[in-house]
């Protein structure tokens, strides 16, 4: 029953995981960059959402309508102002400019904020649990999880189904060919970074409401939302939100053995992955 | 006359250059400086220029990484910590004499940097850089967890006692003198070797490098073993010289900003733009330090900047206005004259 426990926390915590993957999947899949800023952008909105929740008394799901399209802004703002410049062949100048602004960005959000933990009130959302045959299972959690399904099937939906879909699918796949028919690169890109981002304004809103946020901690989400999509296969959206299902059951069974040994057992996971099958779980050789 | 146009040209190949001589003599006696640091330096100045020797030594590794091999780290403090733990454990749990524990202790991240590179070479492109971070990540947990380094509260270095000040300033200095000789020394001595033609070739185009006959999977392995090695010997001189360990220190990430700030600013792939950022980040650190937050705010700033605009970095632009190189490592044919 213990470990039946896990795996259903595990579930749940994969979906908070899920909607930090899904961005990065996204922007990498489209522009082979990691925006090593990715988990500080979490970070940030979590903590405009939370004073934004306590200078205008909000509830969590109007600070959410607040921060998406803030997010939006962020991650279109992000793409013309520094991506742009750097996307292309080489790795190393989109590395080092988000490297750098990542290092910007957590020192700022320090001087802001300073190094206190916080969390954004939920008007008891967060406490809420039902009982499901033996196992306590928070409301929030199954929220955050169901958010994670809609935006995963929702994004991949909108790669399928749409013409902005099929324009982003023929940027990844060959620029100068996607070009050649009508399609501008740079703007398409714009809007990829905006969905990422976007969706980690539903991330910021949830991390800070499961758990308290610090401007220090932005490292750890980015590393999550990485093995998430490793471990799930790079290449398509249902495979970071199943390898994030991975890394939370993995790190929910490692706290069970030793509260000490969580953390180390999705990092174990994610190595073994690398190790025994590199394409990723759910990846395509 | 027909024998004479079927003869080869005279050439000479030119690797030295007036610039380089003197580079190279001031070099030398920058490291007999270094080592007779004792008989000139008080203590807390040797600690400093320890400290600035370290940051030059980082820098090159992670300059040969990701200016040479093209591998972005931004986990070398895995490497360092690794060896610094070695070497507390060697010298205080098991008695061995620190001195000889430093070089002991780099087998650890020897052996160490082989798996690693074979299980994170699978990554393309950016996600290298962040499995560098895991697998330090991975380092500093399993170092919190594990009782035979105390865990979390991490452990201290009295054996250190048994040793006067000034023999421990001899091997400071000592030390300071051979992390730059083994990292700028042994880089120059690399890269005008045959490896190192082979490593520029590879960094300007690695698909036409390996039609050329260059192994570029085995160099890159080598370049990032011996970095990690490097990166290992800087771990252990400076965690000697804190006398105290534990992980957060040992596996902190603020080496890899200040790694990539000094050879991004300075100018990627050149030993001189290592030495010229070293200089900018030490005086900035001095200078500006105690302003914390907001001036990690200007590093970060200024990081972004460089990438987006000035991809050479200082010296970059420096060479592109002056051609004397402090370490040449091009080869010039020169057509020698018949002489009569």
């Amino acid at each position: 029953m213990q470990w039946l426990d896990a795996l259903v926390q595990g579930i749940l915590l994969g979906g908070m995981y899920a909607q930090y993957a899904l961005g990065m999947a996204l922007m990498f899949g489209v522009m082979k960059i990691v925006n090593v800023s990715h988990g500080d952008l979490v970070i940030l909105l979590s903590l405009v959402g939370i004073s934004l929740a306590s200078s205008f008394g909000l509830g969590p799901f109007t600070v959410m309508a607040a921060l998406v399209p803030l997010a939006v802004g962020l991650g279109w703002l992000l793409q013309k102002a520094v991506l742009n410049r750097v996307v292309g062949e080489d790795p190393l100048p989109s590395l080092i400019a988000t490297f750098g602004l990542s290092l910007a960005l957590q020192n700022l959000m320090l001087q802001i904020w300073s190094a206190n933990s916080r969390s954004l009130p939920g008007g008891g959302i967060e406490s809420r649990s039902i009982q499901v045959g033996g196992i306590h299972i928070g409301l929030l959690p199954v929220i955050v999880l169901v958010f994670a399904v809609a935006l995963t099937w929702g994004l991949d939906l909108m790669l399928k189904r749409t013409r902005f879909g099929r324009a982003l699918r023929a940027a990844a796949s060959d620029v100068e060919a996607a070009s050649m028919t009508g399609i501008n690169p740079r703007a398409v890109y714009a809007a990829a970074t905006a969905i990422a981002v976007g969706i980690l304004g539903f991330a910021a809103v949830f991390q800070s409401l499961r758990s308290t946020v610090a401007p220090a901690d932005g490292g750890a989400q980015l590393i999550y939302a990485f093995e998430a999509v490793i471990i799930g296969g790079m290449g398509s959206v249902w495979g970071a939100f199943l390898g994030a299902m991975v890394l939370g059951v993995a790190q929910a069974i490692g706290f069970r053995i030793d509260p000490g040994f969580g953390v180390l057992a999705g990092h174990i996971v994610f190595l073994l992955v690398l190790a025994t099958r590199p394409q990723g779980l759910f990846g395509r050789a | 006359m027909t024998m004479v146009s079927m003869m080869p040209p005279q050439v000479r190949i030119r690797r030295q250059t007036a610039s380089g001589r003197i580079a190279l003599a001031l070099f030398v006696l920058a490291v007999i400086g270094l080592a007779a640091m004792p008989w000139w330096a008080k203590t807390g100045t040797i600690r400093m220029v320890l400290e600035l020797c370290c940051y030059v030594a980082v820098a090159q590794m992670w300059n040969m990484l990701a200016g040479y091999a093209g591998l972005v780290s931004v986990g070398q403090q895995a490497f360092m910590g690794a060896s610094g733990y070695a070497l507390f454990v060697l010298a205080q749990t098991f008695g061995v004499n620190p001195f000889l524990a430093v070089f002991l202790s780099l087998l650890v991240p020897l052996v160490l940097a082989v798996p690693c590179y074979l299980l994170l070479h699978r990554l393309d492109g950016p996600y290298f850089a962040i499995g560098t971070w895991v697998v330090a990540e991975v380092f500093r947990l399993v170092a919190s967890n594990l009782p035979l380094v105390n865990a979390g509260a991490g452990m201290s270095l009295s054996v250190m006692k048994d040793y006067s000040a000034f023999q421990r300033n001899i091997a400071m200095s000592l030390f300071c003198a051979l992390l730059v000789l083994v990292s700028i020394g042994g880089s120059y001595w690399f890269l005008r070797s045959r490896f190192g033609l082979a490593l520029i070739a590879m960094r300007d185009n690695p698909v036409a490098a390996a039609s050329q006959g260059v192994n570029v999977r085995r160099l890159r392995f080598m370049i990032y073993v011996a970095a990690a090695v490097g990166c290992g010997l800087v771990g252990a001189v400076y965690f000697m010289a804190q006398l105290r360990i534990n992980p957060p220190s040992a596996f902190d990430p603020m080496w890899s900003n200040i790694a990539i700030f000094i050879v991004m600013v300075g100018g990627i792939a050149s030993i001189e733009g290592v030495l010229i950022g070293t200089l900018i980040y030490f005086i900035a650190d001095r200078w500006f330090g105690e302003y914390g937050a907001s001036y990690f705010v200007v590093l970060g700033v200024m990081t972004v900047l460089v990438a987006l605009y000035a991809r050479t970095g200082i010296w970059g632009m420096i060479a592109a206005r002056w051609d004397a190189p402090w370490f040449p490592i091009r080869r010039h044919l020169v057509l020698e004259r018949d002489k009569p």
